[in-house]
């Protein structure tokens, strides 16, 4: 009697046991899928309004300017989102799940909308990748633990990186040509013929001045200083994610 | 292994049924969400480039303003009757609210944070079709069709999600009923405040041309606000432990604070460690 009474409490802990994990995988999925959108949601509209036309535009993705503005203003999320998810869950791929939600949004909105609402063509409003460097930042906080070396390394090679792996996309856009006697770069001759709003009357050409004077050597230059404004970015951010990650209640007197 | 005592405790507590955390609630608001914007992404193809040029026209005012004078009218009296209903059916004895109930009340209120995130999600993909628009037509109003979808629907979407988990939270949830949560009042009211933002990018459109720039500085406030989402973070922070020691009990026999206790101080009712890696570290466990 009292052996059957006990098999079934077992099994009726058991049940409860199974009953409390099928609970809790449901709040953890309701909870990654809110982080993954919510963030990529917020991140989306930080980067289409600190550096969107640089991400817009084959024209835009230039040796001076682009390497600079995408970098420092795309390290922001990545290192909130660290310092949240790290910092509370070690989950160790908060900037590659930033970076990666980022892409897929901005190709659905290019192939919906850019390319097949709005007719330009897809090589001339493709995003940039963000991915190689955000799996270098993550890796650095995985194996060193250590938000202060992941500003300084991480942050400099998210700079430094930027370029060299979106080179294979942009190379063949910035071959020079001829055109009615003019030297441009395909992506210029690209833009020329899909007039955007506010093109201005002139043809706008992006590497101007100095810039084709310096044999090229101002690339370097541009991912360097990038790097160096993404340390600095690193850590306002991080603390900006620390910050924001914290549960806390106002105490307010009662009238 | 629990001892006899401890089994006892985890027999009496009352469980919830499976079916209250089924995913039939979220899916259906991202579903309601999604059909909304399949039908704006139909009537954008058709009626965007050959009815939405020109504000002046006839068919401008037929097409497009119509839609925005529903839009308005539908969405205020959908965010009157959410807080009205919510505020008029409150828990009037949270006190005494068991376990089981809070934490099937856990579930319905992250339903909705779940849709909230999915449709900032979409406003996020609206504004950037904005640009297409704008990088591609010369407006002559401020009400173009893109504005129309993005400002005035699917900002408004989110922001009425936004205040319905709010006011849930509010009227509901022991950790929110007396003590106000810094995060989650920054969570609804940041990414709420692009939306009168919009004064302020239409009176700089009104006077500078700037459509070839997306990045221009009289857009920044939008990418502020949005840095508000990032308090997300720290309602998860506030809200897992609970949700997690709340299983615990119901289901474990674990201890927990009860409701009264959590209304009086939530800020001291939160174990960091029902929420982290260290976890598996606790008593019970």
């Amino acid at each position: 009697m009292e052996e059957g009474i006990s098999n079934m409490n077992e099994r009726l802990l058991t049940q409860r046991e199974s009953e409390a994990d099928f609970v809790r995988k449901r709040f953890d999925l309701a909870v990654l899928l809110i982080i993954f959108l919510a963030t990529v949601a917020a991140a989306w509209i930080h980067q289409q309004l600190f550096a969107g036309d640089w991400s817009f535009w084959i024209d835009l993705k230039d040796r001076m300017w682009w390497p600079v503005i995408v970098p420092i203003a795309t390290i922001c999320f990545p290192a909130a989102v660290q310092a949240a998810l790290w910092t509370h869950w070690k989950f160790p791929a908060g900037a590659t799940m930033v970076c990666f939600g980022l892409l897929l949004g901005q190709w659905l909105n290019r192939i919906i909308n850019f390319w097949a609402w709005a007719k330009f063509p897809i090589n001339l409003v493709f995003p940039e990748t963000l991915l190689p460097q955000a799996i270098v930042l993550d890796g650095i906080l995985m194996i060193t633990n250590n938000f202060v070396v992941t500003a300084l390394i991480g942050g400099e090679l998210w700079g430094w990186l930027f370029y060299p792996s979106n080179w294979p996309m942009i190379a063949p856009y910035h071959v020079p040509v001829e055109y009615h006697g003019q030297l441009l770069s395909v992506a210029d001759l690209i833009q020329y013929q899909y007039i955007r709003t506010s093109t201005p009357e002139y043809l706008r050409m992006v590497e101007t001045g100095t810039m084709r004077s310096f044999a090229g050597g101002v690339l370097g230059v541009s991912a360097f200083f990038s790097g160096f404004i993404s340390i600095l970015m690193y850590f306002i951010w991080w603390y900006m994610g620390y910050f924001f990650a914290k549960p806390i209640y106002l105490k307010a007197k009662r009238i | 292994m629990p001892s006899v005592v401890e089994r006892n405790a985890i027999f009496s507590i009352e469980v919830p049924e499976k079916s209250a955390f089924s995913l039939k609630l979220p899916l259906l608001g991202i579903g309601l969400i999604f059909f909304l914007n399949t039908i704006d992404y139909v009537y954008q193809r058709l009626f965007a480039f050959t009815k939405g040029l020109d504000y002046s026209t006839q068919q401008y005012q037929q097409y497009w303003m119509s839609v925005l004078y529903a839009e308005l009218i539908i969405e205020a009296l959908i965010a009157l009757f959410v807080v009205v209903y919510l505020w008029q059916t409150r828990d009037r004895n949270l006190e005494n609210l068991s376990p089981a109930e809070e934490l099937k009340r856990y579930w319905i209120w992250g339903s909705f944070v779940l849709m909230y995130a999915f449709a900032v999600f979409i406003a996020a993909y609206y504004a950037e079709q904005d640009a297409t628009w704008h990088q591609t037509v010369i407006r002559d109003t401020s009400f173009t069709p893109s504005h129309i979808i993005e400002f005035y629907q699917s900002y408004p979407v989110y922001i009425i999600l936004g205040l319905t988990f709010l006011m849930y939270a509010l009227t509901r949830l022991p950790q929110f009923a007396k003590a106000t949560s810094l995060p989650l009042v920054i969570l609804v009211a940041s990414p709420l405040m692009i939306f009168p933002n919009v004064g302020l990018n239409e009176f700089g459109h009104t006077r500078w041309f700037m459509e070839e720039v997306f990045s221009a500085p009289l857009h920044w406030g939008f990418a502020i606000f949005a840095w508000g989402a990032l308090s997300l973070y720290g309602v998860l922070v506030t809200v897992c432990p609970r949700v997690y020691s709340l299983i615990d009990q119901v289901y474990l026999g674990a201890e927990a604070p009860s409701a009264s206790i959590v209304i009086e101080n939530p800020e001291a009712c939160i174990n960091p460690l029902f929420c982290s890696c260290e976890r598996n570290a606790l008593p019970n466990k």
